[in-house]
């Protein structure tokens, strides 16, 4: 058992994979059209965050960039128990890419901070780099562990299991410390009824609300607009290609039993004569 | 404990029926108008309102207009207004329409609403949030995807509710002024035993049903039917309703004081849509969804002898207040809210939660057409129950008459082998099910205790030719109830191990395997044959909660749980 340790989790919200997004004509997504929710991969994190909280007794932080509706993120975490969040939101951080966006994070890390611990997910389902993660980590020279599947706080130490190909590697870190969580972690709990109890409370109530989430930009962590969105972006998107269209000519054949699967699937296709009545 | 620290409302709603928002769309107009201060929480285990919700539906309006005057206007989502309903009466292979003057009133269904309830408690849940906003001094709390698992007691007051169980208890209780339970029984039964307010037995009919895509619009017609495929004596009956965007209802009502061990009632629903009549329907079409609920019968020999209790009032389902004659549910339960919420401004205004206050809600019932239809069909079941014949001799009867093309000769039949009987118990069931004679209380057996491990049903007639690609197995109709579980999910005890291996070789004796295996709606129970020994094995992934194992255990050994999480069917839509 060590001292309680302030958290932070890094979330992000990405359109929904079970929702048809959108593309805009240059290939990228139409995140206006699509509907949202809180990128799978941070769910781990969130859990990895909330563990912590619990067994140092600590504080957790929940951190995202993105556009205004990204605080529905940060009340979903709220209703898991995170204590407080932040969005950073701002104009100027359009189009930005990994380099980017972590400059824009350890900024706000730095601000916020310190932290005893910061958790990302592994990666995200729209950009699907997993490089925000170890950039923050390098620019705020911190250790990193990634790709960790369990853990434990020992001895004021992050004792660390990370999947590495052909098995695992057990780590031993210092706080601080950026841990990058993989998938193979615990699932996140449900939420707690008196988590969803405070975000309906917070949704009647804006004083309230102020004082569990804040909207912050640029200039209130002191980054520069330069290293931002599409000015701070060195990668340049050339081409995108469509693989196909989504649905296409895929036919799901569900619910059903073997003898009208069997059918069903001859029927619409050139394999009768294999089929055996 | 600190107060403080505590999870408290004034009001606490367990389950997003419809006769809980009901009531929590009248108080908190009342609240509007008195400028009473009040918190209200609604639990809903369904992952969101209406998603463990499954009904006919075709209900009388009359609730709905008090409640939304504007009900036609407002979006209030209605399936149609019946124009045509029929009483008919199912051979294996013909129907017969009841000639409109011998039609029982009750199945005369013009101008009723057909309502798809899953989205008219949607609808209701969203209207309640939107109402709020405008009610500066009430605020309410909605929690889809939370259960009540327990109650909370006080000596003799209830105090609240459990949901979950995490490492915080303090995270873990809902307490309130007053708890409203307007569950399916699922909790309230606790409520029930402990201040031992029911009597007599409830009765428990399952309902299952369909939803199908058809090619033709049947759109604002009902059909009730009568025969088959349930003529092994088992009272229950079919009904087919059509709704708009040429969708079609088709479900089984099947009560569960049958004698039969094997009602099997998803499998009876595939025999129905084997008929002729509903093959015609259904061909070209496409099954949508499918889900199953429990409905209480019994009425009003079967209300608790108190509707309230210290700190809690029962209503809708939870009471009972279901009429089996006229089929309605909705608008019964509708007006429990309604005048439950007439009884609980008071209460709050005076700050007295005694069960002599929050009883007031069982006299103003007695003044409503709820405990007074009730009474008038008071000896609806009894009728039934006092005279198997009507269901295992004289139906058949008319049933294979209807085959022969001649319905009428059939109950002529009727007459003529029973010269004696048959006019009496005519009369005696009429004066029955007006409620005209008075024969005194009656009381109801368990359901399972009229379950007979030895019966031999009569063979079902299914010669018809029928589109294989119509009917769908147990395993196969689970997929259309959209069931997801989370990790872990333990819903259903059993309490004795060798208990349920002393019911199996019992029915194995007979050949047969036991009633939670046969009248499983959703492949849940099965026997695993372990080491030469035959135990009871579940698939709990598959149960789509409505209950029926517990209600046909022969030794009350199973108990259906709520769910946490959210987790189970999604019948929205059904």
């Amino acid at each position: 058992m060590s001292g309680s340790l302030n958290i932070l989790v890094l979330i992000k919200q990405v359109p929904d994979t079970s929702s048809k997004a959108g593309l805009n004509p240059d290939g990228t997504i139409d995140r206006a059209k699509a509907k949202r929710m809180l990128n799978p991969f941070d769910r781990f994190a969130l859990q990895a965050a909330l563990h912590s909280k619990k067994v140092t007794n600590g504080k957790v932080t929940a951190l995202s960039m993105g556009p205004p509706p990204a605080v529905e993120i940060l009340l979903e975490a709220i209703e898991h128990g995170v204590d407080k969040g932040f969005l950073l939101s701002d104009r100027r951080l359009a189009a930005s890419d990994t380099l980017a966006t972590a400059y824009a994070l350890h900024k706000v890390i730095q601000h916020l901070g310190p932290f005893d611990l910061i958790f990302t997910g592994l990666q995200t389902t729209d950009g699907d780099t997993a490089q925000v993660g170890p950039q923050i980590a390098e620019r705020l020279n911190l250790p990193q562990v990634t790709y960790c599947e369990d853990f434990s706080i020992e001895g004021g130490k992050l004792h660390a299991r990370r999947i590495v190909e052909g098995g695992h590697q057990t780590v031993v870190s210092e706080f601080p410390a950026l841990v990058t969580v993989a998938n193979a972690y615990h699932h996140l709990e449900y939420k707690t009824i008196r988590g969803a109890r405070l975000v309906q409370e917070l949704q009647r109530n804006e004083e309230l609300k102020a004082q569990y989430i804040q909207t912050i930009t640029l200039d209130d962590v002191g980054a520069d607009p330069e290293l931002c969105g599409l000015k701070g972006s060195p990668t340049i998107v050339a081409h995108t290609d469509k693989v196909g269209q989504i649905g296409g000519r895929c036919v799901m054949h569900q619910g059903k039993s073997i003898e009208m699967l069997v059918n069903e699937i001859a029927a619409g296709t050139n394999i009768k004569e294999f089929v055996r009545q | 404990m600190s107060d403080m620290d505590k999870i408290k409302y004034n009001l606490l709603l367990v389950g997003g029926s419809s006769s809980n928002l009901a009531l929590a769309h009248r108080l908190i107009a009342l609240a509007k108008a008195s400028g009473q201060q009040l918190s209200i929480a609604i639990l809903e285990k369904g992952r969101e309102f209406g998603s463990h919700i499954v009904s006919g539906a075709v209900s009388n309006p009359h609730v709905i207009k008090k409640l939304f005057p504007d009900y036609m206007e407002n979006g209030f989502p209605i399936e149609g207004v019946c124009t045509e309903s029929f009483f008919s009466v199912m051979g294996a292979y013909k129907k017969w329409d009841a000639p409109r003057n011998l039609m029982p009133a009750e199945f005369k269904k013009e101008g009723y609403l057909i309502l798809t309830l899953s989205n008219v408690i949607g609808w209701m849940a969203n209207r309640l949030k939107e109402e709020v906003k405008d009610i500066p001094n009430v605020t309410i709390d909605f929690f889809p995807g939370f259960s009540a698992h327990e109650v909370i007691y006080d000596g003799s007051r209830v105090m609240g509710v459990r949901v979950s169980h995490t490492e915080n208890p303090m995270d873990d209780y809902i307490y309130a002024d007053v708890t409203v339970f307007g569950d399916k029984g699922f909790l309230s039964q606790d409520v029930l035993k402990n201040f031992d307010l029911r009597k007599n037995a409830q009765l428990w009919s399952v309902g299952v049903k369909e939803l199908w895509e058809i090619p033709q619009d049947l759109s604002n017609k009902v059909w009730h039917t009568m025969g088959y495929p349930v003529l092994d004596g088992t009272f229950g009956g079919g009904f087919v309703y059509g709704m708009k965007n040429n969708r079609l209802t088709i479900g089984l009502i099947l009560s569960l004081d049958s004698p039969n061990p094997d009602i099997n009632p998803q499998q009876r629903l595939q025999d129905f849509k084997k008929h002729p009549w509903i093959q015609s329907l259904i061909q070209e079409g496409r099954l949508i969804k499918y889900g199953a609920a429990l409905l209480p019968e019994g009425g009003y020999y079967s209300l608790p002898e108190k509707f309230a209790v210290d700190g809690a009032i029962i209503v809708g389902d939870a009471l009972g207040t279901l009429n089996q004659r006229t089929l309605s549910g909705v608008d019964m339960a509708m007006e429990c809210g309604y005048q439950a919420a007439e009884v609980l401004i008071e209460a709050f205004r005076d700050g007295d939660y005694s069960q002599a206050k929050l009883n007031q809600f069982q006299k103003r019932l007695n003044n409503t057409f709820v405990i007074k239809d009730l009474y008038e069909s008071r000896y609806f079941r009894q009728a039934f129950n006092e005279n198997p014949r009507l269901l295992n001799s004289y139906l058949p009867t008319v049933a294979k008459a209807v085959d022969d093309g001649n319905p009428m000769v059939g109950m002529l039949k009727v007459g003529l082998s029973n010269p004696f009987r048959a006019p009496f118990d005519g009369l005696r069931v009429l004066s029955l099910f007006s409620g005209t004679k008075d024969i005194g209380p009656v009381r109801y057996k368990k359901c399972h205790e009229h379950i007979q491990p030895d019966f031999q049903a009569p063979a079902m007639q299914n010669g018809q030719p029928f589109n294989k690609d119509t009917i769908y197995s147990r395993e196969d109709a689970v997929f259309y109830a959209n069931t997801r579980y989370h990790e872990g999910n333990m819903h259903i005890d059993e309490f004795e191990a060798t208990t349920c291996m002393r019911c199996i070789s019992r029915y194995s004796d007979q050949g047969k395997l036991p009633p939670c295996v046969n009248d499983c709606t959703a492949e849940v129970h099965r026997v695993d044959e372990i080491d030469n020994v035959r135990k009871h094995g579940m698939s709990l992934e598959n149960c789509i909660q409505c209950r029926t194992c517990e209600i046909v255990c022969p030794e009350e050994n199973l108990r259906v749980n709520p769910t946490a999480q959210g987790s189970g069917p999604d019948f929205a839509g059904l």
